[in-house]
């Protein structure tokens, strides 16, 4: 009766690639779409999904394999067609005075030899050559998997590789006590394993040196940085720090330096942390390349390794003149600098076609004027709008990388910074709230805010709060550029000079006012195919500007 | 006639905490100005608290052993007790330790104010002394109010019979039959005093043990060996109070309350204390103090007002003089620049009686709730020769290990002399010491001390002093 399905490798866009994991072992229950193996081509790694929910009964690939579209991977047996318990639990449970929701993991799984002498086990990581904690970046496993020995449970990334932990045992898995993003090292508690050969438990177990504490050591501000008032009645008992090993004079120091002492390894009996380990976690620390330093995201090491350009004497080669930088070049300088080395920028270019804003544009232009409202509706104004219904539809440009870079934080609000040209260099003062404002209100203000750059009168808070930027050089030419990303943002729109061009409508060419745009964006945060998607999306807006108001 | 002062830290009181305060910004090279109530320094501890029970509890002590020495071949004569100079002898040990206070503050000029302060605003605080107001204007203050003992709504507090710790410390008479309101710490040490000085004592606690904070198993012992001394009357309360001439009679009622009323001569409410903080006019100063009188402070012992600090009993409890001087060092450090912070593992606690109670870490139960994976290693004084040749075997000492790495994190003792044995559990708690650092630091033979290392020999399996339950079973 069981019905045993080939699994096949689907279509992977490419001719051969690499089996690098294996997620799955033989006997583990799958969920439709489950990974059952990742493969790596040169663009990406991806997971080969579980064409239907059921049971795992062969692999047929290692590690290191290249299979090609139609190689065969395993075979399953499909969830329903056997004595599948997981389904029909809840229906034995029926008598059961209070069926849970989900069924118990002994129940789920036949297991034969469970009655004589299963015992549970706790499975560790083993000595995985690395002194310190690494990333756990996947759990392999669930509560309720029947895992066979030598199968992985979860794959830990240091900085030289990527590994999988295999369990010592086979058996059913009873609890899993690591999650992904946890830090792990040597004798970590992985999960808890019900066996059923009764294997001794404690032998198998490598004497662990102290497991990883459940404290949340992954956090990521240091405490010492601000004393936020924290309500604090100190009871006898409490220990404030943990498992820190270590003693109150040490925990002093660390303090007076600003360390986390969860970050400093012990060099003294036991893995005692000394004051010496403090001191040379210190010396350490300072040491480290600056160059990354003021980056949005955690520095790394490295730094950027230039040789040192070498002084020319200018004056050699005919007659020069020495003017000394602007103040708002020398302040906007380094920033320009550090987000240009910092952010892998990429642009991103493309048309709208701005025909009938413009002539809906200029008819309210003259409506204005009839009006003596002051102020004169400029294309600018819709491309803020458009721009803000963009990055409605698109939150992850209206987003900044977190502190230690582990997070994106999405802004519920729309402010848009216009960098204008001024006598004393360029400044970005910021527009609140676009997406609450008409072209009225905005084109008053843009008015007001471009007198006061220029006038040299902005205040700093004029110029802070932006989730966006646009630069404008359409009043100038160009057809093209490749703004720098005004971080901590992670999106800026260039807008150049736009032209009257041919565009084939199906049966004829027509012209077509094009306006071109170059939007910047950090690709750390967003990726190529969104990226096109956000200036599509704009670029659609601006051509009908109804669809602002769908 | 009026008085102004300009200072760079002013304290308000001179308790442990308050003086410490004062005493180690001075040494910093700070300019600090100490506001007192008193005309003495030392607050509550030094005046009317843990310096002059410990002086009675001596007494006490002396009485009792003199009267055990009977069974082991010593007789006594029934002792003559004259109050007037047990009370004297007792002010003379105030004398000399606040006396040595005013000496140490006048060395590191410290300016004392005498008299109540409040703030007026959050640079200044006025002081209405016996000689006039002093106003007193500062870069940083140190609110080290302390806390007052909780009176009862339904007690004659105005019957001279009705005395709180501060009245029983005063020894003014002996009386027949005397109940204690409270089974905590203040309540058993004043009992112990008073039972030794021919009292009948009776206590009466709500809870279903004394000293709830304690571990029930050693609290147990101490219940035990008191039976005979004490009348005690747990799970049970007071309800009213009848204030007739010849006595005050007591209505109780819960688990063990006696029937009807029962007279006694004199009541003590020990019934714990309440913070200080709604006494200062802090709010004055815009400093938050809760509804029960604390104020909140940050681990460097800031309130919600960045240059007013806080410490002692008026920031929460545990409310013990070693805690407030530790917060006073770490105040005065941070206002002296430094970057310190009172981040301790551990508070030690003990009850002055007879035995001694001691315990610091995580109790047992904490552990429990905590759900921390200790072990627990007993050892009883049964196995002491120094408890046996003292003939006090009631005791026991307790460590409390993590399972797994026999880390220390806590410990209690009952027994004579257990608060002098603590220091070492606490050490042993601060420095992450392990059962086995323990177990192999030498112990001076025989001492009591030495059930400290013996305990940590059970649980690290090389305890010869008591049969070995981790020993190597070996087969007939």
């Amino acid at each position: 009766m069981s019905d045993v399905q080939k699994i096949l490798v689907p279509d992977v866009g490419g001719d051969e690639v690499e089996v690098i994991e294996i997620c799955v072992a033989v006997g583990d229950t799958l969920e439709a779409d489950e990974g059952i193996v990742t493969v790596e081509t040169d663009k990406a790694s991806m997971d080969i999904p579980a064409p239907n929910a059921g049971e795992l009964i062969s692999l047929s690939v290692n590690v290191g394999d290249k299979i090609k579209e139609g190689d065969l991977i395993g075979e399953m047996k499909a969830a329903g067609a056997t004595e599948e318990p997981a389904s029909e639990a809840p229906a034995e449970q029926d008598s059961a005075p209070a069926p849970e929701s989900k069924p118990e993991p002994a129940a789920e799984t036949p297991e034969p030899a469970a009655s004589s002498g299963s015992e549970v086990i706790d499975v560790v990581v083993p000595d995985i050559g690395e002194d310190g904690e690494v990333d756990v970046i996947d759990v392999l496993i669930a509560v309720g998997d029947e895992i066979a020995e030598e199968d992985g449970l979860i794959t830990l990334e240091t900085d030289k590789a990527t590994m999988d932990v295999p369990s010592s045992h086979a058996g059913i898995v009873k609890e899993v006590l690591v999650s992904t993003g946890d830090k792990v090292k040597q004798g970590s508690l992985v999960i808890k394993l019900e066996t059923n050969s009764g294997a001794p438990a404690a032998i198998e177990q490598p004497a662990a040196p102290a497991p990883v504490s459940e404290e949340p050591k992954a956090a990521p501000a240091p405490a010492a940085k601000k004393p936020a008032p924290v309500p604090h009645h100190p009871s006898s008992g409490k220990t404030t720090k943990g498992n820190i090993y270590t003693s109150p004079s040490i925990r002093r120091i660390a303090r007076e330096f600003g360390v986390d002492l969860t970050l400093v390894k012990g060099s003294g009996n036991k893995g005692r942390i000394l004051k010496e380990d403090v001191q040379s976690y210190v010396k350490y620390e300072l040491s480290r390349p600056k160059a990354n330093a003021g980056s949005s995201v955690a520095s790394g090491e490295g730094g950027l390794q230039v040789v040192a350009s070498k002084p020319v004497d200018f004056a050699k080669f005919g007659e020069i003149e020495e003017k000394p930088l602007s103040r708002i070049q020398k302040i906007s300088g380094p920033f320009l600098h550090r987000n240009w080395v910092t952010i892998p920028h990429v642009t991103q270019f493309d048309e709208a076609d701005i025909t009938d804003v413009e002539a809906f544009r200029k008819e309210q232009n003259v409506v204005c004027e009839k009006q003596q409202l002051g102020f004169k509706i400029t294309p600018l104004v819709f491309i803020m709008k458009a721009a803000a219904d963009a990055l409605r539809a698109f939150p992850v440009f209206n987003s900044s990388l977190s502190e230690d870079g582990e997070s994106l934080i999405l802004k519920k609000y729309c402010n848009i910074g216009v960098a204008v040209d001024t006598p004393n260099g360029l400044v970005v003062p910021v527009v609140r709230d676009v997406d609450k404002k008409g072209i009225h209100e905005l084109s008053r203000e843009l008015l007001e805010i471009s007198k006061k750059a220029r006038d040299g009168k902005l205040t700093a808070n004029d110029m802070q709060g932006g989730c966006f930027t646009i630069s404008s050089l359409g009043g100038i030419g160009g057809t093209a550029f490749t703004p720098i990303v005004n971080a901590p943002e992670v999106a800026i729109l260039g807008v150049s000079k736009s032209e009257m061009k041919p565009k084939w409508n199906g049966s004829e060419f027509i012209p077509r006012l094009m306006l071109p745009l170059s939007m910047s964006y950090d690709h750390r945060v967003i990726d190529g195919a969104i990226a096109a998607r956000f200036t599509v999306h704009l670029a659609s807006v601006m051509s009908d500007i109804r669809k602002l108001i769908l | 006639m009026s008085n102004d002062i300009k200072t760079q830290v002013v304290v308000l009181g001179a308790g442990p905490g308050g003086y410490s305060a004062a005493f180690r910004a001075a040494d910093l090279g700070l300019d600090v100005v100490l506001v007192e109530s008193r005309e003495t320094l030392g607050g509550v501890c030094l005046n009317v608290g843990c310096i002059p029970s410990k002086a009675l509890l001596h007494v006490a002590k002396v009485i009792d052993d003199a009267a055990e020495m009977a069974s082991h071949g010593v007789t006594f004569g029934k002792p003559e007790i004259d109050l007037d100079k047990i009370r004297s002898w007792k002010e003379s040990v105030i004398g000399q330790l606040t006396g040595g206070l005013g000496g140490m503050s006048k060395a590191r000029k410290v300016k004392t104010v005498t008299g109540f302060g409040k703030f007026t605003s959050d640079k200044s605080i006025e002081v209405e002394g016996a000689d006039g107001k002093t106003t007193i204007t500062f870069d940083n203050a140190i609110i080290a109010c302390g806390s007052s003992v909780i009176d009862l709504p339904f007690i004659p507090n105005d019957d001279p019979r009705v005395i709180d710790s501060t009245g029983a410390l005063e020894l003014k008479d002996v009386p027949e039959e005397m109940l204690v309101l409270g089974g905590g710490i203040i309540g058993l040490e004043m009992g112990t005093v008073y039972n030794a000085l021919g009292s009948n004592v009776s206590v009466v606690e709500f809870a279903d043990q004394l000293v709830p904070a304690a571990d029930k198993d050693i609290v147990q012992i101490y219940t035990k060996y008191n039976k005979k001394k004490f009348n005690m009357m747990l799970s049970t309360k007071v309800v009213a109070v009848d204030a007739k001439d010849d006595g005050l009679y007591v209505t109780f009622e819960g688990k063990n309350a006696p029937e009807g009323q029962v007279r006694y001569d004199k009541i003590l409410v020990a019934v714990g204390r309440k913070p200080n903080g709604h006494l200062v006019a802090a709010d004055k100063a815009g400093v938050n103090v809760d509804e029960r009188g604390f104020i909140n402070v940050s681990n460097e012992l800031r309130t919600n007002v960045n240059h007013i600090f806080a410490i002692g009993d008026v920031v929460g409890q545990p409310m013990l003089a070693h805690k407030a001087v530790h917060e006073a060092h770490v105040a005065a450090e941070v206002i002296a620049g430094k970057k310190h912070v009172f981040d301790p593992r551990c508070i030690p606690s003990i009850a002055y009686t007879d035995p001694e109670m001691a315990w610091v870490g995580v109790t047992e139960r904490e552990a429990k709730e905590q759900g921390l994976n200790i072990e627990v290693a007993n050892f009883p004084w049964a196995a002491s020769g120094r408890a046996i040749a003292s003939a006090r075997t009631e005791g026991k000492t307790k460590m409390i290990f993590e399972k797994e790495t026999g880390r220390v994190l806590g410990g209690a003792i009952v027994g004579i002399n257990a608060g002098e044995m603590l220091g070492e559990i606490c050490l042993a708690v601060e420095m992450g010491a392990d059962a086995e650092d323990v177990g192999l630091t030498i112990h001076a033979h025989p001492t009591l001390n030495e059930s400290i290392g013996l305990a940590a020999e059970i649980f690290e399996g090389s305890i010869t002093d008591l049969p070995n339950p981790k020993a190597v079973k070996k087969k007939k």
